[in-house]
């Protein structure tokens, strides 16, 4: 009986959300009037549009207007990206980015038809999703000094798999490449799925993911992890150490979700919208869904614009030398 | 039996009012956006997503999965019906089936796809009950090499589907797989012959150059002087609605035989069910004893195909269930909808979630039940559609398909580029092109060059991979084969056919 | 196909072919052209008109032939795209018309499908010329498009070359009315949805399209017309939810 409950109340925000879309331009009042849309510059039900969607979903209840997200596709999130800082400054049209759309994707596109730092005016940081060293599971390595050693001395002979170029498995691989100061063969797969299912049948050696696809894979021991690249260790893999305490720590990595406005979009936009996505970060429901992701939801003092900005300067910073020499 | 008990336990899961209710609804939307033209299976799934947020996890993927194997079963609609192919696995199906709807027999050539694919529908859920879990091995044996021929031989099968001339069905696969590479190159992310189209940035959508080289071409030529005599012929031959004994009789083997090809070929990920639907039409035109009905209107052309992309659609399921890993883009949507619901599929999700897993096999189950009970009365309807005069149905495919086509990725551009396709599909008719083959290279293009180079990659550069690996041998060894039972007899004929002419 | 026209008949279409394949031959630079007359009106951000057409024809006239000669002296010079368009693509189109004047075509079908795919194939070998090639072991991202682009090239001229040796029909028929007015409707559709709404737009495009009929009869089609923009107008946006604008901007705001 609660599950039929449930979707009568779903079906009914279903239908409400839309009413809402349909009726709100009547009362004309302060900011915001009508939907918003908000752009997710990759496939639904990827990592960017499930953060997204969790954030939104809490988002359009404060402000009191349904939130509706556009999934637009190509070129690596660009397509999309290109097309949000074209957009209106009104904060009627948001986007979701990335890592690789708001700094990996600065060095990788020589012709980027937009600039993460000067076409955006930064709103608040989402979510982090760390890193991890993932390896074939008879992949002769032990632990991540061995990995190190062993990849060092057959730099010539090892795969390391990628989700493409661009994505967070090749753009992370590539600063661990550049960090053991090593060239081995990346083999590009279609995406992260493809990826896994090469890693998996022991077609590739070792790849670097993020970490929600990883874990049901390591806790069926189909694949190995060596560390996650991140300062803490993971509640969601308790005996992954961290990069760290194996011996590697210039290898930091995390995967992030920001949300951004077009260039110009006023102050006190930014800032509805800022306290509006700070106040989702601290609901629980909104909390446990990110957390049950393995991402990491960041502090009050992470979350500001300013805060923002800083992060998509050093990570642009941290970025460019990494892949400039790639393409 | 354990298998039993799990089945049971997935029945119950199903037959519960608010699943089966869920079951319903996706096998009828499904069965919408496949009719519809222009609008595919990832679109709709993509767009639905958000819906099943509020509801119950199995609720929720037993909704997505009808949706899939439901646009399956509407897909072969419009291909018979208008030519227009809504799917890369029922490009074949237009081929024979838009003309048995020509020849007045749209009535036959729809119900045998349902019949036919709910058939394989059947076997393929079995399937996945009694051998998911060892199937599964199939799908990992199959590294890049093993990809790289079986796209060969995909090819292949594009050659031998060709009515006409060889030579003309290997360009069109060549130009196919020319116009694949428009977009970005996966190795180095380099943007090819995209003149710098932001649209075109991810390479030619399937939608949009199917939409063109079949409807819009299908449209512009049906506008010819001259044509509507044609027409006007098919409207007065429309038969009986159902399939005959001899209809039956003769698509049996031929449904026996795509299930089997569909089952296998659905289990590998990527490009599994567009080669499963090609296949079994090959076969069917290779062991059928007059090659010459094919392409002019024979009932095993739609059910072989029909039958082997429904079992393919059941069978695609396998890798998602025992590995975790979605075997296309369909599959990661659902994989998706799990995270959402804070469940991460993995190797171990057939223990940890047995309710999900079985009771999604049992609602494939149910759902091909629902979907040939919607489907078969719904022919007498379709079939009625053909009898709108064109003056009136013609604008109104315009219309579907260009909205079908914007809704893809909201892109103006899209619908532009499908018109120029739709030109090109004109011109292609004129100079007696076929566009199937065309399609075909389309879709395995990327697929066979991405797996050739990440082989190559793998093996630092050695050809001799293809030929070491026993699978890749044995697939090229038939892709060889075939081929040269295709092209040799055409040569011979050829060559006759020069040297009467010239003694003229 | 016997052509009891005689000797002059056949010249004379060949003639025409000729003509046709030159004019194919330089159907990028004429598309470029077209395009950047867009750029005195300030639209787009491409080369305006006098640019283009100095470039192209310094390239066709000037360009080419030297690096054709340039390369017998072992010049390197990395060329402009231009002087590659009509190296790779516009001189062989030429020599293939040329040969044309030559030839008894023995079915047009065949001869200019093959000639027209190979300007398809040609165009498609210039436009990934810029890719890198195999580095290595390696394939760059120009290797597949260029292996793929010579095989259609070869194939097209097998083509072609049946039209010269074997008889076959001769070219078909082309209308025009149902081309322009179902192009013209898609076109409008592609460039209306955005500003003008699903409503409109619809209603608009169905008219178009039906246009491209003689059959057509006007009451009847607006009738069907507005029933089926109705139908859309719920059915896409309502029932399978897409983000779609419904009416024309200026009418919400």
């Amino acid at each position: 009986m609660t599950s039929i409950r449930a979707l009568a109340s779903s079906a009914c925000a279903v239908a409400v959300a839309s009413l809402c879309a349909f009726v709100a331009p009547a009362k004309a009042q302060t900011y915001p009037t009508r939907s918003i849309t908000m752009i997710v510059p990759f496939a639904a039900g990827g990592p960017t549009d499930v953060v997204a969607r969790i954030v939104t979903a809490h988002m359009a209840q404060t402000l009191g207007q349904s939130i509706i997200i556009e999934n637009v596709v190509g070129a690596g999130g660009t397509t999309a990206t290109t097309r949000a800082a074209r957009a209106a400054n009104d904060g009627y049209t948001l986007i979701t980015g990335h890592m690789g759309t708001h700094a990996a994707s600065v060095p990788l596109y020589p012709k980027l038809a937009y600039h993460p730092e000067k076409d955006f005016e930064p709103i608040a940081l989402l979510a982090g999703t760390p890193i991890l060293i993932l390896a074939r599971k008879d992949f002769p390595p032990k632990d991540l000094k061995e990995f190190v050693t062993y990849v060092k001395a057959n730099a010539e002979k090892v795969n390391a798999a990628h989700a493409g170029v661009g994505s967070v498995s090749h753009v992370s691989c590539e600063l661990l490449h550049s960090i053991l100061d090593i060239k081995p063969v990346g083999v590009p797969f279609n995406g992260t799925g493809p990826a896994m299912n090469a890693l998996v049948a022991g077609q590739v050696d070792y790849m670097c993911d993020q970490i929600v696809n990883a874990v049901p894979q390591i806790n069926a021991g189909t694949i190995k992890a060596y560390a996650i690249a991140t300062p803490e260790r993971n509640p969601s893999l308790p005996n992954v150490p961290t990069t760290a305490e194996a011996g590697l720590p210039k290898f930091q990595a995390q995967a992030w979700n920001a949300m951004f406005a077009p260039k110009g979009t006023s102050a006190a936009i930014v800032a509805t919208l800022n306290a509006a996505a700070s106040k989702a970060l601290d609901d629980e429901t909104v909390k446990k869904r990110l957390l049950e992701l393995g991402s990491v939801i960041p502090t009050p003092a992470e979350r500001t614009p300013e805060a923002l900005a800083t992060l998509v300067k050093n990570e642009i910073a941290k970025w460019t030398p990494v892949l400039k020499p790639a393409t | 039996m354990d298998i039993f008990a799990n089945l049971a336990h997935g029945f119950a899961v199903a037959l519960s009012p608010i699943n089966l209710l869920m079951c319903l609804i996706g096998a009828l939307v499904g069965t919408l956006v496949g009719v519809l033209p222009g609008i595919g299976t990832i679109a709709t799934v993509a767009m639905l997503l958000p819906i099943t947020f509020g509801l119950p996890p199995v609720g929720a993927l037993i909704m997505l999965a009808g949706i899939y194997y439901g646009a399956q079963y509407g897909g072969s609609t419009t291909s018979i019906l208008v030519n227009i192919p809504g799917e890369a696995t029922s490009v074949v199906t237009a081929i024979d089936g838009h003309q048995m709807a020509k020849q007045g027999r749209a009535g036959p050539a729809l119900a045998i796809a349902a019949i036919g694919s709910f058939f394989a529908g059947c076997v393929a859920t079995v399937l996945i009950a009694i051998l998911g879990a060892p199937l599964t091995k199939l799908a990992l044996a199959f590294g890049p090499a093993e990809y790289f021929s079986l796209m060969v031989l995909g090819l292949i099968f594009a050659v031998v589907l060709a009515k006409g001339s060889v030579l003309k069905a290997i360009a069109m696969i060549v130009f196919g797989l020319l116009l694949s590479m428009v977009g970005s190159d996966i190795e180095t992310g380099a943007s090819r012959m995209a003149f710098n189209i932001p649209e075109l940035a991810d390479g030619l959508g399937f939608a949009t150059v199917a939409m063109g080289v079949f409807g819009f071409a299908e449209i512009i030529r049906n506008l010819d002087a001259g044509a509507e005599m044609n027409r006007d012929l098919v409207q007065q031959k429309i038969t009986g609605l159902m399939p005959t004994r001899k209809d039956l009789k003769d698509s049996t083997p031929a449904i026996l035989r795509g299930t089997v090809l569909g089952s296998i070929l659905g289990i590998l990920p990527g490009g599994g069910a567009v080669i499963a639907s090609f296949a079994a039409y090959t076969l069917e035109k290779k062991l059928a004893k007059d090659p010459k009905r094919f392409g002019r209107g024979a009932i095993e052309g739609v059910a072989a195909p029909e039958s082997a992309n429904n079992a393919a659609a059941q069978t695609s399921f396998i890798p998602l269930l025992t590995l975790g890993i979605p075997p296309n883009a369909v599959m990661a949507l659902m994989v998706g909808a799990m995270t959402i619901h804070g469940i991460v599929p993995g190797p171990q999700v057939m223990q940890k979630q047995p309710d999900l897993v079985w009771g999604m096999i049992a609602s494939m189950w149910i759902g091909n039940l629902m979907l040939i009970i919607i489907n078969l009365p719904l022919v007498g309807i379709w079939v009625r559609l053909l009898r709108v005069p064109y003056r009136l149905m013609f604008p109104s495919i315009v219309i579907f398909c260009a909205i079908g086509i914007y809704s893809v990725n909201n892109a103006p551009v899209d619908v532009i580029l499908a018109g120029v396709f739709g030109l090109v599909g004109y011109w292609l008719i004129k100079h007696d092109f076929e566009p199937a083959p065309l399609l075909l290279g389309m879709v395995l293009g990327p697929l066979m060059e991405e797996n050739l180079r990440r082989a190559l990659l793998i093996s630092r550069g050695d050809w001799s991979v293809f030929l070491t690996r026993p699978l890749s041998a044995v697939l090229l060894a038939i892709a060889a084969s075939l081929l040269l039972l295709t092209v040799l007899p055409a040569l011979r004929s050829k060559r006759d056919e020069v040297f009467t002419e010239s003694e003229n | 196909m016997a052509d009891t026209m005689g000797h002059s008949a056949t010249t004379t279409r060949n003639t025409r072919l000729a003509i046709g394949f030159c004019l194919l031959a330089i159907a990028p630079q004429i598309f470029e052209l077209i395009w950047s007359i867009g750029t005195i009106f300030g639209w787009g951000t491409g080369r305006g008109p006098v640019t283009v057409v100095t470039s192209h024809v310094t390239a066709l006239l000037a360009g080419a032939p030297s690096a054709v000669f340039g390369s017998f002296g072992g010049g390197t010079k990395k060329m402009s795209s231009e002087v590659l368009l009509a190296l790779i693509y516009s001189y062989p189109l030429f020599v293939v018309a040329i040969l044309t004047l030559f030839m008894t075509v023995r079915s047009a079908q065949d001869y200019v499908g093959g000639v027209v795919l190979m300007a398809l194939a040609l165009f498609a070998l210039w436009a990934g010329s810029d890719l890198q090639g195999m580095r290595g072991f390696s394939f760059g991202a120009g290797t597949a498009p260029r292996m793929f682009g010579g095989l259609l090239v070869a194939l097209s001229a097998g083509i072609a070359l049946t039209g010269l040796l074997t008889d076959g029909p001769a070219m078909a028929h082309y209308s025009w009315r149902g081309p322009l007015f179902v192009m013209a409707a898609i076109v409008f559709f592609a460039l209306a949805i955005r500003p003008l709404g699903l409503v409109v737009t619809a209603f608009a495009s169905f008219m178009i399209a039906a246009t491209g009929s003689e059959e057509t009869r006007w009451l009847e089609a607006a009738i069907v017309g507005a029933c089926l923009t109705l139908g859309c107008a719920i059915l896409f946006p309502y029932v399978l939810g897409l983000p779609m604008p419904m009416f024309p901007r200026f009418l919400i705001q």
